[in-house]
């Protein structure tokens, strides 16, 4: 690439990001300001694209404990069991992950790059095939319809990757300061924790968004799991609210964007984590 | 007290032995270098005593009591790596208390320990940055703050010069050498560097391929070197070697040419490999003579080559002669300053 050539470059490059950008936000954009607008607006022709009286009256109705929607689908208990269930797993996810991490970046033993590898491929085989042997699995378990045992299925799930992408960025911190630690009178477990993690904590984050997200928007596995509904999670109740309130698209926009705001406010303050992470992994295979 | 003593220590990996069975012993607060061509077992030996490597056979003990069995945080011993090793996490104050984190001392002497050692190095504006804001030697001398804070009985060192340029690399020696000096601590170095191990060391440890070739004090090894391979690894230029026979009492070149009064131990009619340092020939009025092929001033001395009985033979003198190539001197050795080694082993005859 020669020097005038650079900024066309740039700018074509940066006009065809805006444009796919823009296809993909839009449908989201459009929803997020129809939460903001009345069910009289919504319903009328023509179709307005800012709200003309914002409000928000879809949102309070969704908590509202006498209104139609929150009798059938208690918002607060999803919200909370979602909580739950993303927290709780992605701790259990980042905790397994770095001991399994470090083991992989640091212990010889055989068959350790192909253990490794593998388990990027099990990644592979996750969705719709495994629906219904997880679903006999749980059942004969007796987890099924359980918060804990979502949190372990999403465990299981989420380790791999986790796991990988720790050792990854575990291998590129050289050994000889954890050797100078243990000069200094550390253990391997006090030269891990005080030397390695510190360094390794932007894989941490990495790995911990990562499962959350997926964690947190996760439907399939949830939905044939949880039956009753003080089980269920967020992503089973907007589904169920897109097939009860077709009608009222204002509260189907709330809710959608209630169900989207944890993972925005993950990606607003941890994105550099998110490209990072990933990209030190790749590197490194 | 800190007193090392290593009884046949072997190391190998896999099938591949590179420690061969090695004996050192290190008196308290001396210091020894550990010097030998690269691949020899230095660092190998070094990590053994640290505990970072785990010997296949031998005793290593510590004021007599052995240390085979612990694991490197309860050997006491510190170490300075190559590469420094500093946390990058963590200031240069952070860096240098860790170790005295690591044995649960408190807050307020921890900062009171620092800031004697940061006063020792010259340290003391540094506490504060963290590791890529240091030059080499800054780092360097971080490495070595925190290898001294916690007074230990042994001090190990791998290389510590080898990344700093030739200027800093002397001061540094200079500063080492004073750190010891000042401390007493027991140090054992690892160099690949004759002439830091000679400027250096109480005691050299000569190694090659795995085994200990020669142990002694600097000018011993320079004096009488035990093998060819010592002789031509000590001294800066390198020993000439020369095949020689006795002769009528006379060590005599190839060419029949008289070289020097045979050295003691030999018989008459030996053959043997003669070994002459550069600055040991000496320009005379008589004696072997030589041809000129290469003058190489450089200030202080005058290093030319000759061609003495068919081999390349340096010569170095502090006399500003003017030579010209292809000029025919007489070459003698200084007094006592002949060694002889066996033609096959390399074993020093006299
Ligand atoms: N982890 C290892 N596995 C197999 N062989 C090794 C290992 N570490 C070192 N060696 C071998 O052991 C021998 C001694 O290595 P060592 O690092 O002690 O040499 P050294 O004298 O320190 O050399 P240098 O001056 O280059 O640092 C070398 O032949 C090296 O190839
Ligand atoms: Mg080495």
């Amino acid at each position: 690439m020669n020097q005038s050539s650079r900024p066309f470059y740039w700018m074509a490059l940066s006009l065809i990001g805006v444009v796919i950008a823009a296809y993909i936000l839009f449908p989201i954009f459009w929803l997020v300001l129809a939460s903001f607008k009345t069910t009289g607006e919504l319903a009328s022709l023509p179709l307005t694209f800012w709200p003309q009286a914002p409000t928000i009256e879809a949102y309070t109705a969704l908590f509202d404990e006498t209104s139609q929607s929150s009798q059938l689908l208690n918002w607060p208990t999803l919200i909370s069991n979602s909580f739950i269930v993303a927290v709780s797993s992605t701790i259990l996810v980042v905790f397994f992950g770095t001991l399994a991490g470090y083991a992989f970046s640091r212990l010889h033993f055989p068959g350790r790059d192909l253990i490794l590898g593998g388990l990027l491929i099990s990644r592979m085989f996750q969705g719709a095939a495994l629906l219904l042997p997880t679903y006999r699995l749980m059942n004969s378990l007796n987890l099924q319809d359980s918060l804990l045992g979502l949190i372990l299925l999403y465990s299981a799930f989420g380790l791999p990757f986790a796991t990988w992408i720790i050792a990854s960025s575990l291998r590129e911190i050289p050994f000889e300061l954890e050797e100078s630690a243990m000069m200094d009178g550390a253990s391997r477990l006090q030269s891990m924790v005080r030397i390695v993690l510190p360094l390794a904590t932007p894989a941490l984050i990495t790995a911990a968004m990562w499962h959350f997200v997926g964690a947190w928007s996760e439907f399939a596995f949830a939905s044939i799991l949880m039956e009753s509904s003080d089980n269920k999670t967020v992503t089973i109740g907007l589904a169920s609210f897109v097939e009860l309130f077709t009608i009222e698209f204002n509260r189907v926009g709330a809710a959608a964007t209630l169900v989207a705001m944890p993972i925005m406010v993950v990606f607003f303050f941890g994105q550099r984590y998110f490209t990072r992470g990933l990209l030190a992994g790749a590197v490194k295979g | 007290m800190g007193s090392v003593a290593l009884r046949d220590i072997r190391k190998s990996y896999g099938a591949v032995e590179v420690l061969h069975g090695i004996d050192l012993d290190v008196a308290d607060g001396e210091f020894v270098v550990l010097v030998g061509p690269s691949g020899c077992g230095k660092s190998t030996l070094l990590r053994s005593l640290a505990g970072l490597e785990t010997i296949s056979g031998g005793e290593i003990s510590i004021d007599g009591s052995s240390i085979v069995h612990l694991h490197p945080k309860s050997r006491d011993i510190a170490m300075v790596f190559q590469n420094y090793a500093l946390y990058p996490h963590m200031n240069v104050a952070k860096n240098m208390g860790f170790p005295l984190q690591m044995a649960k001392v408190s807050k307020s002497e921890i900062d009171e320990k620092v800031a004697k050692a940061a006063e020792i190095l010259s340290l003391t504006q540094m506490l504060k940055r963290y590791p890529k804001q240091l030059s080499g030697g800054q780092r360097q001398r971080v490495a070595m703050g925190r290898a001294i804070v916690r007074d230990p009985k042994v001090f190990l060192f791998d290389e510590p010069l080898s990344n700093l340029d030739a200027a800093l690399r002397v001061q540094m020696r200079t500063e080492i050498k004073g750190l010891h000096q000042r401390l007493g601590t027991t140090i054992v170095y690892v160099t690949h560097d004759q002439i830091e191990a000679m400027t250096m060391a109480d005691k050299i440890v000569v190694m090659k391929d795995g085994h200990v070739e020669q142990i002694g004090a600097p000018l011993d090894l320079y004096d009488r070197p035990a093998n060819r391979f010592v002789a031509g690894f000590i001294g800066s230029p390198a020993m000439n070697f020369m095949p020689a026979k006795v002769e009528n009492g006379q060590a005599v070149l190839e060419n029949g040419a008289v070289l020097a009064p045979a050295p003691e131990g030999l018989t008459e009619g030996q053959a043997f490999t003669a070994g002459v340092r550069p600055e040991h020939l000496m320009v005379a009025d008589q004696g072997a003579s030589a041809n000129v092929t290469v003058v190489e001033p450089t200030g202080a001395e005058l290093q030319f080559v000759v061609d003495l009985a068919g081999t390349p033979t340096l010569v170095s003198t502090r006399d500003r002669l003017h030579l010209r190539l292809g000029d025919t001197l007489h070459l003698e050795v200084e007094a006592g300053r002949l060694h002889a080694f066996d033609s096959e082993t390399g074993v020093r005859l006299g």
